[in-house]
């Protein structure tokens, strides 16, 4: 212990004592005999790049786009379903065509607590606000080249991005953007890249209990647009039946669960490959 | 000089029952207005806003996961490089999850997630569109604080091909009448109403001020989305 003296008076040494006492305290609260820490998300599990995860989500919605195209809404309407633009419209008897059924799905996603972001652009939409600009146009142009996906980190909102082309998969949508007339593009082919959905997500590596919810909370979303588009149906003056049969019988829905069911079988083969490729 | 003589013993005792007193009752006025619901407003940053008279402060103010103890260590710990990722103290910050789990619409014209698109970089710049409080900072007793001629920063370019407006998009823009957007236009489009086609028929500008800052809506009160707790 200090002992007072001349150039260390005695109220120095008592500061002095009080305060390595307040330190060592405050030392053993922060530091030692600590408690469980708090779960830090980055470094608890083993974990993989989110690319991987955006080309299984990419594959998902290629998946769910061409059921929706050719299924429900080609098939439908040879059935007598219509699909407009003005879907959501009380007035209009009409279902949501692949792009807004992609946005419904997007809008339902943001509802659950997965941080994950899809949007639809292009450099000719018939939305002006869907055109893409900075980076994201210059992105999508080696999209539009090459036909390959795009990764970058948007670092103003720090998420992790990623473009995929999205291909004319059917005649409808040829047909559909050559013939509106707010299309600034009116000659489209089939098999043209027509645009690009955007993934983000604001981790660079995720889990693979990360990645199942972020898959799961896709498939959600698809099943809420589509719930949405059967609660419109029943609106119709002449509603389809809803039940085990598919457009291609007839005026006829599938229920969500037979809708989910179909774009479970033709998507989840793939997606399990993928996931245990990317975390063998 | 000499130095002042000490107190007495007696007048020393007095003094540190004073302190002791003073400090017991401080405390405990300040865990009162802390902890009673009822006091809240005395220690909320300001009045809630339009619509939210009824909400409790943990409606919006979940507490943050952990103890006082372990969300310090952990806090010491990110600062110290020792931890990936920082940790709230107390409660977690108010984000969008909170404002959209009352408000939640099927259909939005201006979607706040939309706004995390890379390509709108200038209205989140600009506007901090991205998020929901940037334009409806809570604790103000407003509707809206954002500014009048927010469209401004995204809508430059605005070019309507079959315009149905009597004076069209692109010469209001021209004309830089910002202040008459939202004459017509319910901002996330969450009111089942018909949209005017004339420029005069627009709401005028002092009704729309009235309405962000509180006042009767324009739009109507036939909500498409109605909120959880009914706001309007």
């Amino acid at each position: 212990m200090l002992a007072p003296t001349p150039q260390n008076p005695k109220g120095v040494v008592r500061k002095t004592a009080l305060w390595s006492g307040i330190l060592a305290v405050a030392a053993i609260y922060l530091f030692a005999t600590r408690p469980e820490p708090l779960v830090d998300s980055r470094t608890s599990e083993r974990s993989v790049p989110v690319e991987k995860v955006f080309r299984i989500l990419a594959a998902e919605n290629a998946t769910m786009r061409t059921l929706w195209t050719a299924e429900i809404v080609s098939a439908g309407m040879k059935a007598g379903l219509r699909f407009d633009e003005k879907w959501r419209d009380p007035a209009v008897a009409a279902g949501p065509l692949p792009a807004l059924f992609l946005r419904e799905s997007a809008t339902a996603l943001q509802k659950t607590r997965v941080p994950l972001g899809l949007f639809l652009g292009s450099d000719y939409p018939i939305a002006q606000s869907n055109l893409f600009t900075g980076e994201q146009a210059e992105r999508f142009k080696r999209v539009r080249a090459t036909g390959t996906p795009e990764f970058f980190n948007a670092t103003d909102i720090g998420r992790y991005t990623a473009m995929f082309a999205d291909v004319a998969v059917a005649p409808g949508c040829v047909s559909c953007h050559n013939g509106h007339p707010n299309s600034p593009k009116t000659d489209w082919k089939l098999k043209d890249i027509m645009g690009a959905t955007t993934w983000s997500y604001p981790k660079d590596k995720v889990t693979i209990e990360e990645a199942l919810q972020i898959i799961a909370a896709l498939r959600s979303g698809f099943a809420a647009a589509y719930g949405g588009y059967l609660t419109k149906a029943a609106t119709f003056e002449k509603p389809p039946e809803v039940g085990e049969r598919w457009p291609r019988d007839g005026y006829y829905l599938p229920t969500r669960e037979t809708f989910m069911r179909e774009f479970e079988r033709r998507a989840s083969a793939n997606t399990v490959d993928r996931l245990l490729q990317a975390f063998e | 000089m000499s130095p002042p003589a000490p107190d007495p013993p007696s007048e020393r005792s007095i003094k540190v029952v004073a302190y002791v007193l003073g400090g017991v009752v401080a405390s405990a006025t300040i865990a009162a207005i802390v902890v009673v619901p009822q006091a809240a407003r005395f220690h909320a940053k300001g009045p809630p806003n339009t619509g939210h008279d009824a909400l409790a402060c943990a409606d919006c103010h979940k507490d943050a996961p952990g103890t006082m103890r372990e969300q310090l260590q952990a806090k010491v710990q990110f600062w110290l490089g020792l931890r990936a990722t920082d940790a709230a103290f107390g409660h977690v910050p108010v984000g969008n999850e909170q404002c959209t789990g009352c408000h939640a619409r099927d259909q939005d014209s201006h979607p706040v997630h939309r706004f995390l698109e890379p390509r709108f970089s200038e209205a989140r710049a600009e506007l901090g569109a991205e998020s929901c409080a940037s334009c409806h900072r809570e604790h103000k007793g407003v509707r809206v604080t954002m500014i009048l001629t927010a469209c401004a920063t995204c809508h430059q370019n605005l070019e309507v091909k079959r315009d149905p407006l009597d004076v069209s998009h692109r010469e209001l823009v021209a004309r830089k009448e910002w202040t008459s957007c939202l004459g017509c236009h319910d901002f996330h489009g969450n009111h089942n109403r018909v949209i005017q086609t004339r420029v005069d028929a627009a709401y005028p500008t002092s009704t729309i001020i009235d309405y962000l800052a509180g006042g009767p809506s324009p739009y109507g009160r036939d909500m498409k989305y109605p909120t959880k707790r009914g706001a309007q």
